[in-house]
């Protein structure tokens, strides 16, 4: 096995100056997988993407040559690895552009300006750059992954942010008269400006464009016909006419290497200038490709035949008829360790570990001899693990790290089960059948939740379902997708049982890996959309939040369905927006006939019907109880209505209205009886307006208020009438119209009405409310017809303590008497109690 | 503790009781108010600049005890209008609308952007809906045609402290919506607070309780709830963890709020009115008057109570926080407040005369140094003697005697007939509304409906005296789900489900020991049960908690935990009644773990609600804050003070909190936590389902 594994440095290749590693890693061998991209526009994803193939009209084609699959209108799709991933027709008109998106969707933009995102399955949605795009014609574009570039026909820029769709944006207007030579974009995030960044070589110049405006860096070494910016936006490869590669910042402001392509290539025209990393560039010609380092060296690597480069952020990829290979310089930590002749505490760390493996007493001394730097090498061992494509590197690396690490006191372990997480992650999607030879690097940047949506985008679920179960982390993402991918693919039998089928297969799968986190309602809603509404309604059974499942309901127009869970959820908010969406869908009769015909169930949907009705649709209201013959609520409608009217006759009507509704009920004959009462009221009392004098007012007042009023207004016999009209009894009749008699201070007529008859309420009341109301020399008068035992305490009520004293006396109740004396509040009155007791001797 | 240590000063109550804290620490509640606050404060920082705020008029008070207006201004607002109809003046751009998601605030709210839009004005407007945000208001703004120009929002305001046990939604309208209007809401409402409290706190391990609504909300509670943004503090990992959560819907107990309350804190509510633990006062009590000495102004007692709406009054904060006379007298009997009062009053005199004692300099420094304290309690004290000499008079009206003389005789079965003549002579003798619906009610209730001749009769006399408008309020009565005045028999076309929510009050007044004998002398033996807080009466919400966490309260009177409890220092007769335990605090009882109803289902199968115990297994899957998940102790269960929530879905009473701290006090081991949806009393709740757009009527009728 290890004569197989080559060492790493067989792959290296230094720089002239001898310093700077490159090594060239080759990936996959894909002999015979890929037509001649020499026929093709290339496009490649980043991040160990696939590559997009589509014919170059531009170019002569021998029939026959690449067979029937290449017909113009079709558009390839292959993984690194060289695995065809997919092939689908175009029919949408010419194509100016196609390029990748962050998640790998295949942006494919037409000369009339409509734009669609495939997926690796081939799904797609279509966007357009609107109408006067499509007049003026597109004629060219610049992709990245958040978004585009296009030139339109009037040599306009116009900006797509994001894929969602949205408006174009016209960027600045450069003033062209005729297409650039060459352009390109700098994405929004890698600019301190944020913002996109075109840059268009016209004439012998550069002008950067922005949302705002367009400025002419005056340069006069063009014109160039490549204008490549670098990963990272900082550094800007052009090319010009002469074959002369420049290397400048992106603000021109810092010129850092020169280099004529010409005579290194023998004058063959360039085919691309790529970045590799962001210090290197590549420039490829047919069987050539060449590495330009930052200071002006190369390195030249052979292929055959046509070469595609495509930049990452660690190297560049190149891809030709035969192999797929990484070119990158020589990460730090890999150089460290295995440079020839290196010293490096790593690299001595490493052959410590080689020697122990020997057996070889070599080990002890050199780790010895590293004892301070210990932990950095480990840490760089491990860390040149990330960096090594061959998991029997990955493996000795790691075991040098372990071995390290044995000698140390304290290390935490926490890098190298990361480490080894990650590179058990890369190598199975690294395997040729996956084809995604992302780099550890690019790993750690686009994130692990990345890889899996790339995974789950290709249909390999259950290796991402492994690989979330191994980082930790949720499922549910590719759950979703499977299940989506499993109801578009099975067919759609018209069986009940095949949807029974298919629903528990997913719920099954959910049960065993979903953490019950998956949303049911998306894939019922998925369901529905390819026209399994039998299946959406089962899958959606299982969705446990009603505020899921409604939604899709009522576009299902399940509309009892959807009002039943909304009521079992218990968000009202829920229950109105159901109720609200019927009402407005529904005709009047049908969204009645739904809420009563669902009974006890519904109850609280029709409970909300009403309290929003009675607030914000009165008229409503009144057709629903019509119709369900609710003569109750329809009588207390009435009488809220008549609460707030203004009109005397109106409120008549109402109440009359409501005693109707009442009558209609056999058991509401009290309340009937009441209303009619209540109508007969408001004719007297309407009448007694009239005969008042000044403005009394007493409509609306109750039985026993319309009597004080009376009482209050001198009509003393028309509060007799009211009495015998509504056969109000004596007790409540004395108490009203004694309260009102003290309120008026008539005493005359307290008095007058006390002796009209014996009073049937007794005449404490009289004393103590006069009391409360401060007259208690009124209030005395009454005491003598009192009850004999009460007078005593009545009077001193009333403060008259002599009187309470002649009480005593009149009793013959010495210890009355004196407890008086205890409380009586002053001297006087004590010798008056005093005389009165003697008096009694 | 509080009601037994009757002789003790109450600096040395305060330090037993802090020490009783320091062992049974219950849970941090200012979480929950520093979090509303936090979120209010990040709402208005929202909308960048100086705002106008238009505040919904019943928020006012919760938002009251969750922050202060300086705060506000100090986050850019600018003016504060109530929400009311009528046009809105504002000078700043940004016009910040806060209010409940009420129809009628939405129709205001669009009338005033109208109006604008009409005058040309530019407004931007943004709306924040407490607690959450709503299809219905965006709804009616759709139709008003002014959506397009707010932006809504939420701003969720869920539980408030209210005191350091008792957490509160303060949502006033809980009762009539749900019982009346049928508007479930507050319930949904409810069962996010209770989410969010145990997302916490920690996952209710058991939910118990009793009640139809009860029992909605504990099922919702079992059902996935839509994630809410939870406050990040965690609290202290020693505080006590939560052993279940107890609901009880209000319907379960309708006696308790229609008797009236008779504890101090109760009496205040009943009296004057406590809203949003605020009461009006009179301005004389609040200033100190000018002789330090010299007691409160004797108000002329027979118009003391038309002075509190005469004289000028002042809203004062009722807390045991800042007044810890208050947290000694607010549970008591309002027959031993006065007792409490001089004794207070007998010992500040008593330190006030240290003064003459302290000879030397250092003592006078110590005196002096006492002195802020004791000026501050002494001007506690002069406002509670103040406050006292306000009800006092109240409660010797002849009026409020007859009131309590029927509600005892109601509950003791006794004459029940002649009680309801007796009502109607109340209503006769001009008593007020509400107190006559507490009565009628009561009255049902208790003899299982009135003879229908006798309905018919106080109903009518009812409706004459107050007006034929208040036959809705009857009828909401009377129908389901509330069912609280009912004929007898029952017609036959009556649905089941008034038949089934009918209450068999005289078996469970016996099983339950709802009435114990009451005679003023044995008031101090009364007080060794919840019935304390209605003078002989327990109330059967309370009951229910004991069943499920004092089992034995329910059952005996626990005289002998009395004299566990009361401590050495009592001077109540009754430590005659010794057991072994007539030692400290430190013997007593831990609490039993919350084992369901068990030992008294049969008695849950006789009161009407669905009763549930729903066990849950702790956890798992989701849901709980990762950062407050509580790891189980490894403290044995019975030696960690653990806490349960009791939930009144509906609506509490203050007298029902009394009865809770006195159980709490019983048990070590346990803490009860409060929590409603607001506090009410049975005038409220009357009010609330009367007050139904009868606006109109009602200003015609204030002449009276």
């Amino acid at each position: 096995m290890e004569s197989v594994v080559e060492h790493p440095t067989t792959t290296w290749d230094a720089m002239p100056d001898g310093n700077v590693f490159y090594r060239r890693l080759q990936l996959y061998s894909i002999a015979g997988k890929i037509p001649n991209l020499n026929d093709y526009v290339v496009a490649g994803c980043r991040n160990g993407g696939p590559i997009a193939l589509m014919r170059d009209p531009s170019k002569l084609v021998a029939i026959g040559r690449a067979g029937p699959a290449s017909s113009r209108s079709q558009i390839q799709v292959y993984s690194p690895a060289g695995e065809g991933i997919l092939l689908f027709n175009w029919d949408q008109g010419r194509i100016v552009r196609f390029g990748w998106t962050y998640d790998e969707r295949l942006a494919v933009l037409n000369e009339e300006g409509t734009y669609r995102l495939y997926d690796l399955q081939g799904e797609y949605q279509q966007f357009s750059l609107g109408t006067e795009a499509a007049e003026m014609g597109i004629i060219d574009a610049r992709i990245h992954e958040n978004g585009f570039v296009a030139l339109s026909g009037s040599l306009a820029l116009l900006e797509v942010k994001d894929w969602g769709g949205g408006r174009p944006l016209t960027l600045a207007n450069p003033g062209l008269s005729e297409p650039p030579h060459a352009w390109a974009v700098i994405p929004p995030d890698q600019n301190i400006s944020r913002h996109v960044e075109v840059l268009l070589s016209v004439d012998n110049t550069i002008i950067v464009v922005d949302n705002l405006e367009s400025a002419d860096q005056r340069i006069s070494r063009g014109p160039f016909i490549r204008v490549s910016p670098s990963p990272n936006g900082r550094l800007l490869a052009l090319l010009n006419s002469n074959g002369l590669l420049w290397v400048v910042s992106t603000d021109f402001q810092r010129s850092l290497a020169e280099f004529d392509t010409q005579t290194a290539s023998g004058g063959s025209p360039v085919s691309q200038v790529e970045w590799c990393g962001n210090d290197a560039i590549l420039v490829t010609w047919n069987n050539l490709a060449l590495l330009v380092g930052p200071s002006g060296d190369t390195l030249r690597y052979l292929y055959f035949g046509a070469v595609v480069a495509v930049t990452e952020v660690d190297g560049v990829r190149v891809i030709s008829r035969d192999v797929c290979d990484l070119i990158q310089k020589v990460p730090a930590s890999t150089l460290s360790v295995f440079r020839p002749g290196s010293t490096s505490p790593a690299a001595i760390l490493f052959n410590a570990w080689e020697s122990f493996t020997q057996r070889s007493p070599k080990a002890d001394e050199s780790i010895r001899s590293i004892r301070p730097d210990l932990a950095a090498a480990v840490n760089e061992c491990i860390d040149a693990a990330g960096c090594e494509w061959e998991p029997y590197w990955q493996r000795k690396l790691l075991s040098a790290a372990k071995f390290g690490w044995s000698f140390l006191d304290l290390y935490n372990p926490n890098d190298f089960v990361a480490m080894g997480q990650a590179l058990r992650v890369l190598n199975a999607v690294h395997y040729y059948e996956v084809g995604m030879p992302i780099t550890y690097l690019q790993y750690q940047l686009a994130s692990p939740l990345h890889l899996i949506s790339r995974l789950t985008a290709r249909n390999l679920h259950l290796l991402a379902l492994r690989i979330s179960a191994f980082l930790s982390l949720k499922a549910d993402v590719v759950l979703k997708h499977w299940a989506s991918m499993k109801i578009a693919r099975s067919k759609p039998m018209a069986g009940d049982d095949k949807d029974q089928e298919l629903c528990q297969l997913i719920v099954d799968k959910f049960g065993k890996f979903g953490n019950g986190e998956v949303n049911y309602a998306d894939i019922a809603r998925r369901a529905w959309e390819v026209g399994r509404g039998g299946l959406a309604t089962k899958l959606l059974d299982h969705e446990p939040r009603a505020s899921n499942q409604v939604p899709l309901l009522l576009t299902m127009k399940e509309d009892r369905l959807a009002l039943l869970k909304a009521v079992d959820s218990g968000d009202t908010d829920l229950v109105y927006h159901v109720l609200l969406h019927l009402h407005k869908h529904l005709s009047l009769g049908d969204f009645f006939r739904l809420i009563e015909d669902g009974g006890q169930s519904l109850a609280p949907a029709s409970r909300l019907l009403q309290v929003y009705a009675r607030e914000q649709n009165k008229e409503m209201l009144r057709d629903f109880y019509y119709s369900d013959d609710r003569r109750v609520e329809s009588a207390v409608l009435a009488l809220e209505e008549a609460s707030r009217m203004t009109d005397q006759t109106a409120v008549i009507t109402s109440v009359k209205a409501a005693e109707k509704f009442f009558s209609e009920d056999k058991d509401r004959n009290f309340e009937a009886k009441m209303m009619d009462e209540n109508a007969r009221l408001l004719a007297v009392q309407q009448q007694l307006e009239k005969d008042a004098p000044g403005n009394a007012k007493f409509f609306g007042l109750s039985v026993s208020e319309t009597i004080r009023a009376c009482v209050m207004n001198g009509m003393s016999n028309r509060a007799d009438r009211v009495k015998s009209d509504f056969k109000v009894p004596d007790k409540r009749f004395w108490h009203i119209k004694l309260r009102a008699l003290i309120t008026m201070r008539d005493f005359d007529a307290l008095e007058a009405f006390a002796r009209s008859k014996r009073s049937p309420i007794g005449y404490e009341v009289f004393v103590r409310q006069l009391v409360e109301a401060g007259h208690p020399r009124e209030a005395a008068m009454y005491v003598v017809r009192c009850d004999a035992p009460r007078r005593v305490e009545l009077y001193v009520l009333c403060n008259d303590w002599r009187a309470a004293g002649r009480e005593c006396k009149e009793r013959g109740d010495k210890n009355g008497l004196e407890q008086l004396k205890r409380r009586c509040p002053n001297s006087l009155i004590v010798r008056e109690l005093e005389q009165l007791a003697a008096s009694m001797k | 503790m509080i009601m037994a240590a009757t002789s003790t000063p109450s600096s040395d109550l305060q330090t037993t009781s802090g020490v009783d804290r320091e062992i049974e620490q219950g849970l941090d509640v200012e979480i929950l108010r520093e979090s509303a606050k936090k979120a209010l404060i990040n709402a208005l920082n929202s909308v960048v600049g100086a705002k106008t705020l238009v505040l919904d008029p019943t928020l006012a008070g919760p938002l009251g005890l969750v922050t202060e207006v300086a705060l506000l201004k100090h986050h850019g607002v600018d003016k504060m209008f109530w929400l009311e109809p009528g046009p809105l003046t504002s000078t700043t751009t940004n016009v910040v609308y806060l209010c409940r998601p009420l129809i009628k605030y939405v129709k205001i709210i669009a009338d005033q952007i109208k109006g604008h839009t009409k005058g040309s004005l530019k407004h931007t407007y943004t709306l924040f809906l407490v607690p959450r945000t709503s299809t219905l208001v965006s709804r009616i703004l759709e139709e008003e045609g002014v959506l397009g120009d707010v932006s809504i929002s939420s701003y969720n305001l869920q539980f408030i402290p209210t005191a350091e046990d008792v957490i509160s939604l303060e949502y006033d309208g809980a009762f009539k919506e749900l019982w009346v209007d049928g508007d479930e809401t507050i319930i949904y409402d409810s069962a996010l607070a209770l989410d969010v409290l145990q997302k916490i706190y920690g996952q209710y391990p058991r939910i118990v309780g009793k009640g139809d609504y009860a029992s909605k909300l504990a099922t919702l509670l079992t059902k996935p709830l839509p994630n809410q943004p939870v406050p990040v503090v965690s609290p202290t990992p020693s505080s006590a963890p939560i052993d279940s959560l107890i609901i009880l819907d209000r319907r379960v107990d309708m006696i308790t709020p229609l008797l009236t309350q008779l504890t101090y804190e109760g009496l205040i509510d009943e009296v004057i009115g406590i809203k949003n633990s605020h009461v009006e006062l009179p301005m004389s009590l609040l200033n100190p008057p000018p002789a330090p000495n010299q007691g409160p102004s004797q108000a002329s007692t027979s118009t003391a109570a038309t002075s509190i709406i005469g004289e000028k009054t002042k809203k004062y904060h009722l807390s045991a926080v800042t007044d810890p006379l208050f947290a000694d007298l607010r549970d008591l009997n309002f027959s031993s407040v006065g007792k409490r009062l001089s004794q207070t009053a007998h010992r500040l005199d008593e330190e006030y005369k240290a003064r003459q004692q302290a000879k030397t300099v250092a003592q006078l420094r110590d005196f002096v140094g006492k002195l802020g304290g004791l000026q501050s309690e002494h001007q506690a004290l002069r406002l509670h003697t103040g406050l006292s000499e306000i009800l006092l008079p109240h409660t010797r009206t002849d009026l409020f005697n007859k009131s309590l003389e029927i509600q005892q005789n109601l509950l003791a079965s006794y004459e029940a007939s002649a009680q309801v003549t007796a009502i109607e002579e109340m209503v006769a003798q001009g008593a007020d509304m509400q107190t006559i619906v507490r009565l009628i009610c009561l009255a049902s209730i208790t003899m299982g409906g009135i003879k229908t001749r006798a309905l018919d009769s106080v109903r009518r006399e009812f409706l004459q005296a107050y007006g034929y408008h208040l036959l809705p309020l009857l009828l909401s009565l009377s129908s389901p789900p509330l069912s609280i005045l009912l004929p007898n028999p029952l017609p036959p076309s009556t649905s089941s489900t008034v038949t089934t929510s009918k209450l068999p009050f005289s078996t469970v007044r016996k099983s339950l020991r709802l009435l114990i004998d009451d005679n003023p002398e044995a008031l101090e033996e009364v007080e060794n049960d919840i019935s304390f807080v209605y003078s002989g009466y327990a109330p059967i919400s309370v009951r229910l908690v004991q069943c499920a966490a004092q089992k034995n309260g329910v059952i005996s009177n626990p005289v002998v935990d009395k004299a566990t409890n009361s401590g050495g220092t009592s001077s109540a007769d009754h430590g005659d009644v010794v057991g072994e335990g007539t030692s400290m605090d430190a013997k007593k009882l831990y609490a039993h773990p919350i084992v369901g109803w068990k030992g008294f289902e049969d008695v849950l199968g006789t009161l009407p609600g669905k009763t549930f115990d729903i066990p849950r297994s702790v956890n798992a899957t989701t849901g709980t804050n990762p950062g407050t998940t509580l790891v189980p102790s490894p403290i044995r269960p019975h030696e960690q003070t653990s806490t349960t929530v009791v939930f009144f879905l509906g609506g509490c009473t203050y007298t029902e909190i009394a009865a809770l701290r006195w159980v709490n006090r019983q048990h070590r081991g346990r803490k009860f936590l409060i929590a409603t949806t607001g506090i009410i009393s049975g005038s409220s709740l009357i009010k609330s389902i009367a007050g139904d757009g009868k606006v109109g009527q009602d200003s015609l009728r204030d002449s009276r």
